[in-house]
């Protein structure tokens, strides 16, 4: 426990950092005038407020993030149990689901929902929709599914947690599946996966600034639209951040707060904060205890339960009750049969979909969606017109490894003593990790020609923003390696008198550098999907190549869409294969579990 | 391992360095010096600078840009080279402020607002904006009030849309006007009716009905005119003469209508009679 004095120090550092940026930003001359007023004055031109549009933006992005979070949370608990089902189809269309949707970038998935999907569906149903916001709601579904697969993995892992004795022993005690899984499996399987869900629920709120690719007026466009209306876009950047800063803020204090109250045999010492949400949550437990006080009333007074049958009666119930047991058997067998039947449908559709794909435009315009125009590029276009999914990758590879030094040093830093050193560590890791990718490029895209006084190309501009974007949670996944190593060997090999960089360079590192590689490999995989991002500066990446490819050839957007998801799909399932293959080299107790098992 | 990780490490530093060697000056000296011109292009806006089917970036704005900088190195005494840099809605004015690109031949209607941050040449190109609609279902702008318009944003066709539909009475304009981040996405909700109607510069809108003969019409008059100029860095008065002194000289000499006449011209996919003439210093 980190005692008050060192919170005074990291506060009193905050504060200096805050002073310093305040006298740089009034006094230094970056050849920019910054112009704050622009948030709050009546602007002369428009005659608007433009602050109020941040706050029509936010309640957009906080009724985007509610909704799309009750969906994910409702689809992965679906989801989640299915993947263990050991029924097959239900374990291949669970498994379909969550890898499918895991490995394609949220950007390419919203695009389909908002262009392509409708065109499946009949005349009425689409001009429904379009009558009814749909720009909203195909964010909003588009989002809670792609969380959701997040979600059903979580709650797979949660359950798998659970130790088998459990459940064999809620067996013997005559539950049924459905009480084991409502009374013993899930209390538990949610305590575990407490802490993910929430940092899910975190991405899933940053990643809601994406529905401004397909028209939606959340903060993160209204920002964008700020500046395209002064030119100020540094200064409604800096706002916007500040929101998602706050709002991701007070996500993780919830979450916090929940996590404290549901673990089980800690003494809880609880916190002002703690005290506070529990206050503001008491009505809900009030509402939860008169719910089960009502259902328990009408349990006795219908004498469901407990009821002691006369002879005949008894009788008449085993009777009963074997019917019943054949029937719910056979209830079972018509549901798996159905079930099949729409499953085998699901992949006729696919199959007959891709049947009647233009394939003669999908191999025309493959090699521009691979290598863009390399490399017969112009005078000035970086790498020999190089572009397409190579250039997402060599993206992603450059920030991998420049934030995998930036990782290291925060990381490290963090886990400093020295309220000096770890201030400023968090500060960066928890300011980058509170703010959307969209807007961390925004802020280098505005903010570098400003301090620098020329642009980069745009293609560096986004690298850089991954880079430190990255950098932030390769930083998490440090300290987190680091921090798995047992204290005493650090205090050995301190004792035989190594000082802390051989210390960490001889004993520590090595041995975390394995716990985190497959981690590493897992914030690759989302950092090549994020690349995807890059299109809303101009990078020549995949997206972008997808959308300049569509738009000249405008009436296959099926063909290209569906392509470049495949494309984003093959690198990532197989690198999420490596990755699977390093955790179970690396990882020696889950091996000796499993081969156990 | 580690002798490879550094090796990297310090490539990234020298790559990130040349990346960054283009400085803001005084961009007639510096044009004159280097002998290169950067030229913003737009790389998604048909017909005025795209992607043909080769993949080469062809169109209106690029074969005028690239008359320019001839006639710019014509009147300096030497070949100048062009470099082309990707532009789109986001970034065709920051880059001219930043200094990343001398000029930018990018759709941009000369605005006040923008004559704030950055200068224009005189106007190269006479447009305005309509609206496109699918074919034979809306007569006049009075019939889109209520229904919904798309856009792209950062342009200034989503304010004058707002405003037309704010006029002609309709209490959720704001809403209505959804806005896009480019032009094909503002094509698609026309096609799939997500919208009614697509309202930018109606040469734009030309392009993209092309794409489907016969199934598109424009609605209404012109609701506003939108003069092309070519942004230029702010307060950099010799190269702006530059710029205009080339473009009158390209109208004076007749190169301009055959290049006019190559993307709008009658027979074209993108007819767009010529009404206007340029302005002329004696």
């Amino acid at each position: 426990m980190r005692s008050s004095k060192h919170f005074a120090q990291q506060f009193g550092i905050i504060t200096a950092i805050v002073l310093v940026f305040y006298a740089v930003f009034s006094h230094a001359d970056f050849g920019y005038k910054f112009y704050w007023a622009v948030l709050y004055e009546v602007n002369p031109t428009y005659k608007e407020i433009f602050g109020y549009w941040l706050l029509r933006g936010l309640q957009l992005t906080v009724e985007i993030s509610l909704i799309s979070t009750g969906i994910a949370l409702f689809m992965g608990t679906i989801f989640g149990i299915a993947r263990l089902s050991t029924f097959k189809p239900t374990y291949y269309l669970a498994t379909g689901y969550v890898e499918f949707f895991r490995n394609t970038p949220l950007l390419v998935q919203l695009f389909f929902w908002y262009f392509a999907f409708p065109l499946a569906l009949p005349e009425t149903i689409r001009i429904f929709l379009n009558e009814h916001n749909y720009e909203f709601w195909a964010a909003t579904l588009g989002l809670g599914i792609y969380t959701g697969s997040f979600v059903a993995e979580i709650v797979r892992a949660g359950i798998q947690a659970i130790p088998h004795g459990h459940v064999e022993a809620a067996l013997s005690s005559g539950l049924t599946r459905a009480q084991l899984l409502r009374f013993v499996i899930l209390p538990q399987a949610f305590r575990v996966i407490i802490p993910p869900l929430g940092s899910e629920f975190l991405n899933n709120m940053k990643n809601s600034s994406l529905a401004m690719t397909i028209g939606v007026a959340e903060l993160c466009w209204q920002s964008q639209q700020i500046e395209s209306f002064t030119f100020r876009g540094f200064e409604a950047t800096s706002a916007a951040s500040i929101i998602y800063l706050s709002l991701s803020l007070s996500i993780s204090v919830v979450m916090n707060t929940i996590n404290h109250h549901l673990k089980i045999g800690q003494d809880k010492q609880l916190t002002l904060v703690d005290r506070f949400l529990a206050l503001l949550f008491r009505p809900f437990y009030l509402l939860g205890t008169a719910v089960y006080l009502i259902l328990r009333h009408l349990k006795k007074r219908f004498n469901l339960g407990e009821y002691a049958p006369q002879h005949e009666e008894a009788v008449f119930a085993s009777v009963w009750s074997r019917t019943a047991a054949i029937i719910w058997n056979w209830m079972g067998y018509c549901a798996k049969i159905i079930f099949v039947c729409l499953f085998i449908a699901v992949i006729g559709l696919a199959i007959y979909a891709a049947y009647s794909f233009n394939w003669g435009i999908i191999w025309k315009n493959l090699p521009s969606l691979l290598i863009w125009t390399f490399p017969h590029g112009g005078q000035g276009e970086i790498f020999y017109g190089l572009g397409g999914l190579t250039m997402s990758i060599i993206i992603a590879g450059i920030a991998l490894l420049a934030s995998f030094f930036i990782g290291l040093v925060f990381g490290l830093g963090r886990l400093s003593n020295n309220a000096l050193i770890s201030t400023p560590s968090v500060l960066y890791i928890e300011i980058i990790r509170g703010n959307p990718l969209i807007m961390v490029i925004f802020w280098v895209y505005f903010f570098s020609p400003i301090v620098t006084g020329m642009q980069i190309d745009v293609f560096w501009s986004a690298t850089i923003a991954f880079t430190i974007f990255s950098g932030a949670y390769l930083a998490e996944i440090v300290r987190a390696g680091v921090s798995a190593i047992p204290h005493g060997q650090v205090e050995a090999a301190t004792a035989s008198g190594l000082n802390y960089v051989q210390v960490m360079r001889k004993v520590v590192l090595p041995q975390a550098l394995k716990i985190m590689i497959p981690a590493i490999v897992g914030q690759f995989i989302s950092l090549f999907k994020d690349t995807s991002l890059a299109y809303i500066i101009g990078v020549f990446e995949l997206t972008t190549i997808a959308q300049t490819l569509n738009n000249r050839l405008m009436i296959y957007p099926f063909e290209i869409y569906t392509t470049i998801a495949v494309l984003y799909f093959i690198c990532c399932y197989s690198m999420s294969m490596v990755a699977n293959h390093l955790e179970q080299k690396y990882t020696p107790t889950r091996r000796t579990a499993r081969s156990a098992g | 391992m580690k002798r490879f990780l550094q090796g990297v490490a310090l490539t990234f530093c020298f790559v990130m360095l040349l990346g960054t060697v283009c400085f803001a000056g005084a961009t007639y000296d510096k044009v004159n010096k280097d002998g290169v011109v950067q030229v913003g292009l737009m790389y998604n806006s048909i017909p005025a600078a795209y992607f043909n089917d080769n993949n080469e970036w062809v169109g209106f704005d690029v074969d005028i840009a690239e008359e320019v900088v001839r006639r710019i190195g014509g009147q300096m005494g030497k070949e100048l080279k062009v470099e082309r840099v990707k532009l789109n809605n986001k970034t065709r004015i920051s880059f001219l402020t930043s200094g990343r690109i001398d000029m930018s031949t990018a759709n941009m209607t000369h605005k006040r607002e923008r004559d704030r941050t950055i200068d224009f040449s005189i106007t190269y190109f006479f447009d305005g904006q309509k609206i496109l609609a699918k074919k034979g279902r809306f007569t006049k702008h009075e019939d889109f009030v209520g229904k919904k318009i798309s856009s792209m944003q950062g342009t200034t066709s989503e304010k004058n849309a707002i405003n037309l539909l704010k006029k002609l009475g309709d209490p959720n304009a704001e809403k209505n006007v959804i806005s896009y981040q480019d032009e094909p996405s503002c094509f698609l909700a026309l096609q799939q009716d997500k919208v009614a109607g697509w309202s930018t510069d109606s040469t734009i809108l030309l392009g993209y009905a092309a794409k489907e003969p016969g199934k598109y019409e424009l609605v209404g008059d012109f609701f506003s005119d939108e003069p092309y100029g070519i942004g230029l860095p702010q307060d950099d008065s010799a190269w702006r003469d530059a710029v205009n002194f080339a473009i009158q000289d390209m109208w004076s000499d007749g190169t301009y209508m055959n290049i006019y006449n190559k993307w709008y011209g009658p027979d074209t996919l993108y007819y767009f009679p010529m009404t206007e003439k340029i302005e002329m210093w004696p």
